[in-house]
């Protein structure tokens, strides 16, 4: 079996420290109804479409499935 | 892609707005009476004369005020081509019965064995109900069903939202329930055993091929629960974070796949049963239950034009496989027309504890074994970008992308002969989608 425990644990690590600056940069702030024309921009919305899309051939191809919601279903057997 | 550095202070959005740089902000709920249709038709390549899928998809959502909304979708699926059996390469013709008994194929010294015979057609429907219960909850319910022409899938799933905190957090809760039918071509193998030679079947009128192998047809169950937050963090940051448990109970083997028993010395495939292939091959059996755990986590970020999405996910389960994924979009809004968005996604898993490249001859069959590549240590990324342009009849989109997946080509158990083979061969695939997407 392979190692890659270290890149991976690496890669994560950034994302978390990443995670953890967004949320204390902004931990005290409530963003008030006045505030979200960002937050309601088309583009900050989850595309559901394609992510049912990507799911569904990530699922054929990987031993893993969902995560964004409920996995789809059909055998993927191919 | 260079990434454009995000513009901030009240001039400079000001700035962009007379020029016309700021991409129109369309709200989130939907205005009542509207109907969102979003159509797709996806192209799905694998390179080698792997598999073949072209997928309509037809979403159509209808809200009816600003929290009841109803939504369904329609999913046509067409594969064709060629995929793996789970056999090694060997210097010798290797001849495999296809599942029905009826037909077998022939696969030349050095090659991948891949198995041509099949051809299917899937239909996915889904649908569901969005309705609020008070001020601050919604509750969500819907099913999923799913046919092919040996398996049928029938789910109902429910979801419970609630904001507070100003609507700066939501949380939910959900729950899924399949049940899934497999009837496969010429009935279940039964595990490990023997795959028999090609049979001169004058009884089997339909092609379906009857019960010949033996396990007639299964059943499996599947239950989800999710868990999940969503945080706004500030005006430009938004986090998700969501955990998912999974339970598989019944029939989880995959009814195509089959392993080689070889020498442990020389590498070579052994001679079959009477009655069998000229080769020994066994059929796969995997565990009769499966329990996944998986977390989530998100962080969308609004920049003044454009956007950036980051996912990661971690998937464990008790077949031994653990995985990691981690995705990023980017999206660039050229103006208020158009829009490219590049993509990146890394994915890497380790081996089911029954995963086996090959079986030896002599050694003790182990209760469990499967040579599917999808239960094997690999990494696999994805690289692809998608354009929109938005005109007066909808949105129209393209989305190109490069799928490839690679393990250790030549793992340990690759003795004598097999050294000289690429036992885990990597995938490549290309995925093309057209999309149009429009409000009536």
């Amino acid at each position: 079996m392979r190692t890659r425990p270290a890149a991976t644990i690496l890669r994560l690590a950034k994302l978390a420290s990443l995670v953890a600056f967004a949320m204390t940069a902004t931990a005290c702030t409530t963003v008030q109804p006045w505030e979200r024309d960002l937050h309601a921009r088309a583009d900050m919305q989850p595309n559901a479409h394609d992510a049912a899309i990507d799911d569904h051939i990530y699922f054929s191809k990987e031993a893993s499935s969902g995560g964004r919601g409920f996995a789809g279903g059909g055998c993927g057997c191919n | 892609m260079q990434l454009k550095k995000p513009i901030s202070g009240p001039l400079a959005a000001a700035a962009c707005s007379l020029l016309g740089a700021l991409p129109s902000a369309p709200v989130v709920a939907q205005e009542a009476g509207d109907w969102d249709i979003d159509t797709s038709l996806l192209y799905y390549g694998e390179s080698d004369g792997r598999v073949t899928d072209v997928s309509l998809d037809v979403g159509v959502r209808r809200a009816l005020d600003e929290d009841r909304a109803f939504n369904f979708n329609l999913t046509v699926d067409s594969l064709t081509g060629a995929t793996p059996n789970g056999a090694v390469p060997s210097n010798t013709l290797q001849t495999f019965t296809g599942a029905s008994g009826n037909k077998s194929y022939t696969i030349q010294p050095g090659e991948q064995a891949l198995d041509p015979t099949f051809l299917d057609t899937r239909v996915a429907l889904s649908a569901g109900w969005q309705q609020p219960i008070g001020e601050f909850t919604r509750w969500n319910v819907g099913f999923s069903s799913s046919n092919e022409y040996d398996y049928l899938h029938l789910g109902v799933n429910t979801r419970f939202e609630r904001d507070f905190n100003l609507n700066n957090t939501t949380d939910y809760v959900g729950l899924a329930y399949a049940q899934d039918d497999i009837e496969p071509v010429g009935g279940a193998p039964i595990g490990l055993s023997p795959m028999l030679a090609e049979r001169d079947d004058g009884d089997d009128d339909d092609g379906d091929g009857g019960n010949f192998r033996g396990g007639g047809d299964q059943s499996k169950d599947v239950f989800d629960g999710l868990i999940g937050v969503t945080q706004l963090l500030g005006r430009r940051d938004l986090i998700e974070v969501s955990y998912t448990y999974g339970q598989s109970d019944g029939y989880l083997t995959d009814p195509y796949k089959i392993l080689s028993v070889v020498d442990p010395v020389t590498g070579v495939p052994v001679a079959g049963p009477v009655g069998g292939t000229p080769y020994l091959y066994l059929w796969e059996h995997r565990p009769d239950s499966r329990t996944k755990q998986t977390g989530f986590v998100e962080w969308r970020h609004a920049f003044d034009r454009d956007s950036l999405a980051l996912s990661a996910r971690y998937m464990t389960d008790d077949w031994g496989v653990d995985s990691q994924t981690v995705e990023t979009r980017y999206r660039w809004n050229i103006n208020e027309h158009s829009y490219l968005e590049p993509h990146l996604r890394w994915y890497t898993q380790s081996a089911a504890d029954f995963y086996r490249t090959v079986l030896f001859d002599g050694d003790q069959l182990p209760e469990y074994a499967s040579a599917d590549q999808r239960l094997a240590d690999f990494d696999a990324y994805t690289v692809g970008a998608k354009y929109g342009r938005r005109t007066d009849y909808g949105e129209f989109s393209l989305r190109v992308e490069y799928y490839r997946q690679e393990g250790d080509p030549s793992p340990g158990s690759a003795v004598g002969d097999l050294a000289g083979f690429e036992l885990l061969p990597p995938l490549t695939a290309y995925i093309v989608q057209f999309g149009y997407k429009f409000r009536l």
